[in-house]
């Protein structure tokens, strides 16, 4: 980890030290702890953070507010039918259900790194723990020619609806010790990050000819395969859009 | 819910509510409004939601879900870091500047800062929610969240200092400043 990732993960370290227990902060703050500099950006980081949420705890709400809420409650439960819910809403299996969700996020940050049994699950959980770019830039073109530089898998041809899409970067990564191209679009606030793998460094893998969708994690995953790779899309837009990409 | 518990809910969450849908609203008769609205939901959506203990990521969902409605979200919000190196760094001085602006020029920065980003940092700054319980209630990889926190504190630091420099260049009227009536 060096310093600009370890203050990636720290910006979301709150002030008073809250979050040491957190297993994605636990190397991030050790780090800090052995560089000064880490530790006096750190330390004029969290001053910041808390100088603004005391200003902004001196908000106060509109009098009145509170007894507005309370009035408009009561008279919204009295024009309210009592309802049957349907099982799955049953407040046991909302709080199974809940406890599952935090268990899965919680478990999701100490498989670091990401881990996936597959190359859609990694790739899943690769854009859901969050990641930095080590090549900016919108020119396409220019982030293949930087991915063969370092030697990884260059993607052949995207979908035709690429063209559509502003380049964001790209970076390379391992996955089962096997070279992996990453190369990240955005449109309308809706990212689509391609992992470009080699078929050759995946004989295993099934040929994807048509794009296989799956949701995954708030995230929509597609994966297909040309002459050369294996590629899998990772993006927040919905299923719909993203097969409209496709 | 009884009617106790739910009056001890609206104790606990409309301030913080309040200023949440104040950052996002941007003025304080619709941050009320989504206030109300939002406990209108909890109050009348049936017995959908028993566990206490997730109410507050419920309500801030819920706040945020109907401020969103009708709403097509900011264009510029990406789950990758890309902010250019260098911009994370603060100055000391900056820890100054926000300590001499008043509450309310703080909030007008914030309000300025792109919605997308906004709403996970606000969450951040009222300090009651880690970043999972954030991910959580804004319905986003906990990957996003860090993102937007680390381009909303950019940004947030670029209004600050747009306001300050605002605030010293502010004109004074003569008769004011002199205590003369005029």
């Amino acid at each position: 980890m060096n310093n600009d990732e370890a203050k990636f993960l720290l910006t979301a370290y709150r002030p008073g030290g809250r979050d040491a227990n957190d297993p994605a902060m636990t190397e991030a703050l050790a780090q800090a702890r052995q560089d000064p500099a880490l530790q006096e950006w750190l330390t004029r980081a969290q001053a910041h953070d808390a100088v603004v949420a005391g200003k902004l705890g001196e908000i106060t709400p509109p009098p009145g507010l509170r007894d507005a809420i309370l009035a408009g409650a009561r008279l919204g439960s009295r024009t309210q039918a009592p309802r049957r819910r349907a099982w799955w809403r049953q407040p046991v299996w909302l709080a199974a259900a809940a406890a599952l969700a935090l268990l899965l996020s919680v478990g999701a940050w100490k498989l670091r790194p990401a881990k996936g049994t597959t190359l859609d699950e990694f790739a899943v959980n690769y854009v859901a723990r969050g990641f930095m770019l080590e090549k900016r830039g919108a020119d396409v073109a220019a982030l293949k020619s930087w991915l063969q530089e370092q030697g990884g898998p260059v993607p052949i041809s995207l979908p035709a609806r690429f063209a559509e899409l502003r380049g964001l970067g790209c970076r390379t990564l391992q996955y089962q010790g096997k070279d992996i191209s990453l190369v990240c679009f955005e449109r309308e606030g809706r990212e689509f990050h391609v992992f470009v793998a080699r078929r050759e460094d995946f004989p295993d893998r099934p040929l994807e000819v048509a794009p296989r969708l799956r949701g995954a994690n708030r995230l929509v995953a597609a994966a297909w395969s040309d002459t050369r790779n294996h590629y899998v899309l990772v993006s927040d837009a919905t299923l719909p859009d993203v097969r409209k990409l496709l | 819910m009884s009617n106790p518990a739910f009056t001890q809910l609206v104790e606990a969450q409309y301030a913080p509510l309040y200023r949440f849908a104040l950052s996002l609203a941007r003025n304080s008769p619709d941050a009320g409004d989504l206030v109300q609205q939002t406990f209108f939901i909890w109050a009348t959506k049936g017995e959908s939601l028993r566990d206490t203990a997730k109410a507050k990521s419920w309500l801030f969902t819920t706040l945020y879900r109907e401020f969103l409605r009708g709403r097509r979200r900011d264009a510029r919000a990406t789950s990758i870091e890309d902010l250019p190196p260098g911009q994370q760094d603060i100055a000391a001085e900056e820890v100054d500047r926000v300590a001499r602006l008043d509450a309310a020029t703080v909030m007008t920065a914030l309000q300025s800062v792109d919605e997308v980003f906004r709403a996970p940092l606000t969450l951040f700054y009222l300090e009651d929610m880690s970043y999972l319980e954030i991910a959580d209630a804004l319905e986003v990889p906990m990957g996003t969240v860090m993102s937007r926190l680390s381009r909303g504190k950019a940004q947030l630091r670029a209004a600050l200092e747009r306001e300050d420099r605002g605030a010293a260049t502010k004109v004074v009227p003569f008769s004011a400043a002199k205590g003369v009536k005029s």
